[in-house]
């Protein structure tokens, strides 16, 4: 069982380690006029956003939308934010995961989800179509988790933060974190034990 | 947590799972990092332009000179007054009427002889 206590480190690094200067740093830099800020941040927290919103909607054009107005948001808050506040990706994130659910709220059911290829290597034909139906399969599965479950196994497995920043992004205590990540854990590997045999889990 | 243990194989098997998503993982399209930056252009721009004041009238801005609207309460009254006393002065204040209207003869401009020196002159 993993241990969900530990905390994983931000490898990615919004703290400006290293000499680089932190997100609220740019966000102060680009509230002040720099231009080359809103680039920067865009490379940092873009990603991150459009990742998160990608697999919470399983659909690339809601999910750009998304991205495009959390950074929007981001970029209006920059002359009010309050440095060391809150991790401006933190923030990002909540942002991220609330127009999300509006999305889902505004569209009836429509869980066909449509996820994009894999862009890595040259994997040949074979494995391309046997990633791209697991691939699907995880999709599937996290389309039919409890919102919140979803956010937690996301935030978690995908975007790999500690517990602790997503009991913040998610406003809850970080024992919430813990029983949401480990219920949508269960729940997924219910639903995927049904197409094992069609995955082809045990050739990989 | 202990049911987790009871589906170590499921557990594993999603693992793999994450891991491969997570490598799949893509990066921001070029075409929404345009659209983002064209986003944050032009809130930039806009908070880089100077608001413009419109402009206020004589009457205000003489008022501001003044102090305000409390102040102009205090030169009000205090004009008031003076007006008031220049009407009706009080016993305790002397007349400048005695000051502008000279009482000594020697002040009098027609006992200047001003026109006999003037004929004299002429003469």
């Amino acid at each position: 069982m993993e241990d969900l206590t530990s905390p994983l480190q931000d490898v990615r690094g919004t703290s400006g380690a290293a000499g680089d200067p932190g997100d609220d740093t740019l966000l102060r830099q680009f509230a002040d006029g720099d231009a080359a800020a809103a680039r920067e941040l865009t490379d940092r927290l873009g990603p991150r956003s459009f990742s998160v919103a990608l697999r919470m909607l399983g659909n690339r054009a809601e999910a750009e939308d998304v991205t495009q107005d959390a950074m929007m948001r981001l970029w209006q808050v920059a002359p009010k934010w309050v440095p060391g506040q809150a991790k401006v990706s933190t923030w990002l994130y909540r942002v991220t995961l609330n127009l999300c659910v509006d999305v889902q709220r505004k569209k009836k059911p429509d869980r066909l989800a449509e996820v994009p290829e894999p862009e890595d290597g040259e994997p040949s034909v074979a494995d391309r179509m046997q990633d791209m139906a697991r691939k699907d399969a995880l999709q599937d599965a996290l389309s039919q988790l409890p919102d919140r479950q979803r956010q937690a196994v996301i935030l978690r497995h995908m975007e790999e933060l500690p517990n602790p920043e997503i009991a913040g992004i998610m406003g809850v205590s970080t024992e919430a974190v813990e029983s949401l990540t480990a219920r949508g854990k269960r729940s997924l590997a219910a639903i995927l034990a049904g197409r094992r045999d069609e995955l082809g889990y045990d050739d990989g | 947590m202990n049911w987790g243990m009871t589906m170590a194989d499921d557990t594993t098997e999603l693992e793999q799972l994450f891991a491969q998503a997570r490598q799949a993982r893509s990066g921001l399209p070029d075409e929404l990092a345009v659209r983002i930056l064209t986003d944050a252009e032009s809130v930039r721009l806009s908070r880089m332009t100077p608001v413009l004041q419109p402009r206020r009238s004589l009457w205000a801005r003489l008022l501001d000179g003044f102090g305000g609207w409390p102040s102009m309460g205090g030169l009000v009254a205090a004009s008031a007054a003076g007006v008031w006393i220049g009407f009706s002065a009080p016993d305790f204040l002397p007349d400048p009427a005695t000051y502008i209207f000279a009482q000594d003869s020697s002040f009098v401009v027609a006992d200047l002889g001003l026109d006999t020196t003037f004929l004299e002159d002429a003469e």
